[in-house]
């Protein structure tokens, strides 16, 4: 046994995978996770999760990873994360923000600076995706001292789902320790920012998407621009799709953001680029009734940095929580005995602000980057 | 505390002291281990260090006495720093110090200033003044070796600790913290402070683990056994007179024993409590302790409470409860606790019980809890309900927050029921076993739900209501239940927890973003909305006007004067009276004025200020801002729900419980050695490769050699592990070293616990008696750490040719087989004449032999190299010194793993020295030199001197050259003999006369030398005389001719 003192702790299933192994990874403490699709006709775990445990192990130096022979039960050993140019073909079941978002958890603290080539699916329906993950997730963490020039999330090539394809570069600079934040007044909105992309179909789509999806937020805001986004040849990918990913800034550097995608090729009903964008600005709207400082995707990122800040009091302001993100704040207090504060903040009467907003509050565990070399 | 003679408790003690008073004997001098611990504190942060020096009364001299301390002063101040305090005790009076001095000594302490030192503000650590085995005893009986549960309590210091963490034990080991209670301060501060001298009633001897008679221990209380004179005269029992300091002095025996041997009386004037009659009651209380470990399931948490308590155990059960249901505690209502209260068992324990007995029993009897409980609680129970096991419970809670999460306000109730139903269900469908105590749930959870809907919602209670499972969540889901429709109502729990693994919020609420109303309901979310009052671009405007409405342009020499304000104010108060508003304007004015000039004073001063405002100043006032954040965010909030957001803060007397603790923790206690919990990070309990940075000692008599076990001390722990050390080459290479350089730093692997980079360590060879060298090995600082190590040492493998082309040579030797080769093509070869070369291929006829290519043509006499690195593995030792389970007296006496060189010094090996090592006598043969050949060409050329002449010495005669040897007749033999004898005779004569005739020839060389002489001196005097006739005639006629020529003429 790697720990002195503690036997690690054990789960049941599958569900939240990532937050577990990460959690782990950060904490130092071995997982146990059983009955993982037990009662399944095909039990065990997936392709997507076993090259999600793949791309872990190429991060980390020393994990010990058992998988039992149904691949029902998965006991984890995390050893030190290393980082350094990694390469990674993700499984195309799932895209590659399923990957990115734990690498974005897990970046911070490497030995040395990540360089991840990520290949497989860029944009799918079911996970948050690259663009949306470049411009809310990056800005978020460099709210608590991550940044630098080296902090980029760079899509070389598109792939949509089923086929894949895409390539996406992630690099991400090494911190010591995590700035404690005070996010607690997000902003009025002062810009929409999107990017509206197509491959392998044509090009008129990311018109036709902008227009519709410029048509419900001119309501609010003129300062309105969504880029288009297509690309060619063997930038492609394998699939043809198109999609949109809209952002919204705040006067304090927050970002509020909604996507959408097209159906998989073969997948089910084909939708109009035009329903695809209206609805999706609708998506956005409703993240502004959501409101917060963090946008609902990146929820459980926020709560991690502050968890692993200094021993300082942290706050931010969130929308509703995810049912993602409560899973999330169990985990971290069975990983790190740390419990939020949670206020509920409700509207007055006269706003206009959109719904109820949680004021989450924690003292970090003084958590230090103990892979980083020291000369 | 008093620091031991021991290198472990002085180890122990500079990790946590604040403040150290450093007795010097000054009759004496300085000693080893003052040097000692002066280097262990340097390396483990600097705590402040105060010198006392004692037996100043053995001077009888007065100046050598100043010169005495004048000396250790300075060499003091070297050690720690200039003008470090130094203090002067002059000596004994009666056995004790004099009680001025010891005065002023107190007040120095008191008003010493700490410095922050990094470990110990990065980590929670406890100085443990009291121990209780909480075991039972019948456990003890059956088992004496079993593992024990023992409570710690102590002054929280450091970070916050939180519970449920890990700590060390140094001297014993890693542990996970059983539960984390706080209890009041067992010395509190008085009241008032700024006095000079407490009064009587404030006096307090708070002396733990010191053997001061009478007390007894209980939960959390402690009780001292006063005879009822005493009473009255407390100021005595405070101050520690000789026969305290002596009890204090001489106690060795343990709490247990103590306690046996003490009488109690709870009150004054009671009876007081045979020894018997505790040791009962603690027994009770143990057992029940004990049932409790039983039932325990260390990794669920929820077994134990089918346990069913019978009254007389109730105080018994709820502690044992307070292990884990510290949580639980918090969310009781008070109420509940008075009542209990009232029924004379500490309150919270009683509740628990409660709780307890509520959860395992049947939904009947809720109610009879029911009103003292949160619905909170029960809506987390609820959740709970969900989970099919223990471990589970996370995903399924999961699962049921997100129902309620989406649930709508409105149809929140009847779809909550909804829900139920189906989880009853399911929970149906699951083993029975262990859901026995959430029948019920969907009741509460409704009541829960009625009663967060009238009551403005108590947050905490919501969230950390009851159980420890509890988490936000709860309150979360109650509390936006508005928010949100049921999204996956219709999934089985089972599903739930494989369910589709997906950070996204997917949002189906009923939001119609058509309509208007529902599009205004975000409308100020955007620039182009309304803004606040404070920020309006309005409200802006004009305090900008206000600000800097005033200005005089200078080129035109216009004025502009800002919009008065005071018209505006006028409108608005016309309805007044007059005279009124004239004095409330005139007063608003002058406080606008004052409040402008207030206001472009500071915009002046920030702006002056920028200019040398530094860095670090910015860092300053960010750390400020910080912490007062800090105290502000839960500085509102009661103990017992604050310690659940932040941990246990420090400055609490807190009670740590640790199950499965050594027996010898126990049964070899010994108070005088300090007991220290030091608190963990998130993965210091692992176990690692950590790479530091090493120096020998300079004082350290001896260099350290690698892969000699070592005892280091890191961090909290103390430990022996096998060190490798290494110097780093210009490429990075980390070359293996056997010994540590001589004054140098040099790197060095071990294994061993994680910590953080940048700790301090030292490293001893023995922690074993004292001796009377400087015992501190080495010192350095951890730079990295990983799961594995970079080591190399210098490998050279070495071939032989066996068949040379010209360039091309095979080589053999060097590998054993093809595959060897195959893994080392293309590395270079050299030869140790220096010729390089290249490995190309693997040949097949001897195995292991190579083709390779050299620069140039070798010889079979060469030898071929191959220099490569060979990757060295650290050896995975750590055995943490376990000094703390000696038994009493022998503390110091732990040894590990012993070195190469002690253990064959003990067991009186000697190394069989290489033969070819040893020294021999030299033995020379004598020197054969060749014949010089000349060729016969070069000899006919040469000059009849150099040519080599016959020189070698005639051989025998050949036979037919030998001559037969004549015999002569007796006859002939007498002529013969007659012939020599004449010859012999005639040569003797010849001698003689030869010599006579040499004598004479000599003679008359002589003779005729003289006359010759003769002969030549008469010749000379005949020629004298005629050239001076000559020279006559001469001068005559030449003076004839100058007088007589003319006669001539």
């Amino acid at each position: 046994n790697n720990n002195m003192a503690s036997h690690g702790l054990t789960y049941d299933g599958c569900n939240f995978f990532r937050q577990r192994l990460v959690l782990s990874t950060l904490s130092g403490k071995n997982v146990k996770i059983k009955n993982i699709r037990s009662r399944d006709d095909e039990p065990g775990l997936r392709d997507f999760e076993a090259s999600f445990i793949r791309l872990l192990d190429k991060v980390t130096n020393g994990s010990r990873i058992e998988i039992n022979q149904t691949g029902t039960v998965l006991f984890y050993q995390p050893g030190l994360l290393y980082g350094g140019p990694v390469e990674h073909d993700c499984n195309p079941q799932r895209s590659v923000g399923y990957y990115l978002e734990a690498l974005l958890m897990l970046a911070p603290f490497m030995k040395t600076p990540l360089k991840a080539t990520l290949k497989g699916v860029t944009n799918d329906p079911t996970d948050p995706t690259v663009d949306l993950l470049k411009s809310t997730a990056l800005p978020l963490m460099k709210k608590f001292g991550i940044d630098g020039e080296a902090f980029e999330i760079k899509v070389v090539k598109r792939g949509m789902a089923p086929g894949g394809g895409g390539e996406v570069v992630f690099t991400c600079p090494v911190r010591k320790t995590i700035k404690p934040v005070q996010l607690t007044e997000p902003g009025k909105i002062k810009r929409i920012r999107g990017v509206a992309y197509s491959v392998r179909v044509s090009p008129q789509m990311g018109n036709r998407i902008v227009e519709s999806a410029r048509s419900v937020l001119n309501q609010f805001l003129p300062d309105i621009y969504i880029y288009t986004d297509h690309m060619k040849g063997t930038n492609s990918g394998k699939s043809p799709g198109f999609g949109l990913t809209l952002v919204a800034e705040t006067l304090n550097g927050c970002f509020l953001s909604a996507e959408m995608s097209s159906t998989p090729q073969g997948q089910g009903e084909p939708v109009l680029p035009e329903d695809l964008g209206r609805n999706c600005a609708k998506l956005l709207l409703e993240e502004v009734y959501r409101g917060g400082c963090v946008d609902s995707s990146n929820q459980s990122l926020a709560l991690l940095l502050m968890t692993l800040g200094q021993q300082d009091v942290s706050k931010v302001l969130l929308g509703p929580l995810s049912p993602y993100t409560i899973e999330f704040l169990r985990h971290i207090r069975d990983f790190f005995q740390i419990m939020f504060k949670i206020e509920v903040q409700m509207p007055l009467d006269d706003e206009r602000k959109g719904g109820d907003k949680v004021l989450m509050t924690c003292v970090g565990v003084g958590y230090s980057n103990i892979n980083k070399t020291v000369k | 505390m008093e620091c031991n003679n021991d290198i472990n408790a002085m180890i122990d003690l500079a990790k946590v002291a604040d403040l150290v008073l450093m007795l010097i004997d000054a009759s004496f001098g300085f000693e080893m281990e003052t040097f000692e611990f002066l280097n262990i504190c340097q390396v483990h942060g600097f705590p402040r260090i105060m010198g006392v020096l004692t037996h100043l009364d053995s001077f009888k001299n007065n100046k050598s006495l100043r010169k005495t301390k004048k000396t250790l002063k300075h060499r003091f101040w070297t050690e720690v720093y200039q003008g470090a305090k130094l203090f002067y005790l002059s000596g004994m009076v009666y056995g004790e110090y004099q009680t001025q001095e010891v005065k002023n000594l107190g007040r120095f302490i008191s008003v010493m200033k700490f410095r922050p030192l990094v470990w110990q503000t990065s980590h929670p650590y406890l100085l443990v003044d009291r121990m209780e085995d909480l075991t039972d005893p019948e456990q003890v009986r059956t088992d004496p070796k079993c593992d024990r549960t023992v409570s710690l309590y102590g002054f929280l210091r450091g970070a916050h600790l939180k519970n449920k963490g890990q700590v060390h034990i140094p001297g014993v080991g890693d542990f996970q913290v059983g539960d984390v209670g706080f209890l009041s301060d067992p010395c509190p501060l008085p009241d008032a402070r700024k006095k000079r001298a407490l009064n009587e009633k404030e006096r307090l001897l708070y002396a733990p683990m010191a053997g001061v008679g009478g007390l007894v221990y209980d939960k959390d209380a402690v009780y001292i056994d006063l005879p009822a004179s005493h009473v009255n005269q407390l100021q005595e029992e405070a101050r520690p007179t000789t026969e305290l300091v002596q009890s204090l002095i001489d106690t060795h025996s343990t709490l247990d024993t103590k306690m046996a041997a003490s009488k109690v009386s709870l009150f004054t004037g009671s009876a007081t409590l045979d020894p018997t009659h505790i040791s009962q009651h603690q027994h009770t209380r143990e057992k029940e302790m004990l049932e409790e470990q039983s039932v325990w399931d260390p990794t669920t948490n929820r077994e134990r409470r089918k346990v069913i308590f019978t009254q007389e155990e109730e105080e018994d059960v709820s502690e044992e409860d307070d292990s884990e249901g510290s949580d639980q505690a918090d969310d009781e209502d008070d109420v509940e606790c008075e009542e209990t209260a009232a029924g004379g068992a500490p309150p919270q324990k009683k509740q628990k019980l409660k709780a307890e007995t509520g959860r395992s029993g049947s939904c009947a009897e809720l109610p009879a809890f029911a009103d003292s409980e949160d619905e909170l609680e029960m809506s987390e129970e609820e959740e709970e309900a969900g989970t099919p096991g223990d471990s589970g419970h996370s995903s399924e809670e999961n699962e049921e927050s997100e129902d309620e999460l989406t649930d709508d306000d409105d149809d929140g109730g009847e779809e909550l029921g909804k829900q139920h139903s189906e989880k009853e269900s399911e929970e149906e469908m699951e083993e029975q076993g262990a859901l026995k105590w959430k029948e019920g749930l969907q009741q509460k959870a409704a009541e829960a739900f009625l009663r967060q809907q009238e009551a403005a919602p108590n947050l905490r209670k919501l969230v950390y209501g009851s159980v420890v499972e509890v988490t936000e969540s709860e309150e979360e889901e109650e509390e936006l239940g508005g928010l949100f429709r049921v999204s996956r109502l219709q999934k089985s729990k089972k599903l739930q927890a494989n369910a589709l693994d997906c950070s996204r919020f997917h949002a189906d609420t009923g939001h119609d973003w058509d309509v208007q109303e529902v599009l205004d309901s975000i409308r100020d979310c955007f620039v182009t909305g309304k803004w606040e009052e404070g920020q309006d671009a309005a409200t802006l405007l004009k305090q900008d006007e206000e600000l800097y409405g005033d200005f005089e342009d200078l080129e035109t020499g216009e004025v502009h004067v800002s919009q008065p304000q005071d018209t505006q104010d006028d409108d608005d108060d016309d309805d007044d009276e007059e005279p009124q508003v004239k004095m409330d304007d005139e007063e608003v004015q002058k406080n606008k004025r004052l409040e402008k000039k207030r206001r472009l004073k500071e915009r002046f001063n920030s702006e002056y200020d920028d200019g040398d405002a530094t860095y670090f100043d910015d860092l300053k006032e960010e750390l400020q801002k910080q912490a007062e954040l800090n105290r502000a965010a839960f500085g509102d909030m009661d103990d017992e729900s604050r310690v659940q957001y932040e941990g246990f803060r420090p400055g609490m007397y807190i009670r740590v419980e640790i199950g499965s603790l050594p027996c010898e923790f126990v049964t070899n206690f010994d108070a005088h050695y300090p007991i220290i919990l030091g608190g963990l990070g998130s993965s210091e309990g692992n176990l690692g490769y950590l790479q530091m940075r090493l120096k020998k000692h300079r004082w350290y008599e001896r260099i350290l050699k690698t892969k000699d076990p070592l005892i280091f001390s890191l961090g909290w722990r103390r430990f022996q592990t096998i060190p490798l050390f290494h110097m780093e080459d210009h490429n990075g290479r980390h070359r293996l070293l056997k010994y540590t350089p001589q004054h140098m730093h040099c790197g060095a692997s071990i294994w061993g616990p994680i910590t953080p980079q940048g700790s301090g360590f030292l490293a001893v060879q023995s922690v074993t008696g004292s001796k009377a060298s400087f015992r501190i090995a080495a010192t350095g600082v951890i730079l990295d750490l990983d799961k594995s190590v970079t080591i190399v040492k210098k490998l050279k493998l070495i071939g032989y040719p066996f068949k040379i082309f010209k360039n091309t040579c095979f080589v053999k030797g060097m590998f054993n087989t093809v595959l060897e080769v195959a893994k080392f093509e293309g590395a270079s070869v050299r030869t140790v004449s220096g010729i390089r070369g290249q490995i190309k291929k693997a040949l097949s006829s001897p195995a292991g032999a190579f083709r390779a290519t050299f620069e140039d043509r070798l010889l079979m006499s060469d030898i071929v190299f191959l220099r490569s690195w060979y990757p060295v593995s650290v050896p995975q030792l750590y055995n943490p010194v376990t000094s703390l389970l000696l038994p009493a007296g022998q503390k110091d006496s732990w040894s590990g793993m012993r070195t190469l060189g002690q253990l064959k010094h003990d067991l009186g090996i000697r190394n069989k020295p290489n033969p070819d090592s040893l020294y021999k006598p030299v033995v020379r043969a004598p020197r054969r030199f060749n014949p010089l050949h000349i060729p016969k060409e070069l000899q006919k050329a040469l000059p009849f001197k150099s040519k080599p002449k016959q020189q070698q010495p005639k051989g025998k005669t050949p036979k037919d050259l030998q001559r037969p040897s004549v015999i002569r007749e007796p006859h002939e033999r007498k002529v013969a003999a007659l012939l020599h004898a004449l010859s012999t005779v005639h040569n003797y004569k010849r001698k003689n006369a030869h010599k006579v005739q040499h004598a004479k020839h000599k003679e008359f060389l002589q003779q005729k030398e003289k006359d010759e002489e003769a002969k030549l001196k008469r010749q000379r005097e005949a020629k004298k005389k005629l050239y001076r006739v000559m020279g006559q005639k001469d001068q005559k006629k030449q003076r004839s001719s100058l007088k007589g020529a003319p006669s001539d003429l």
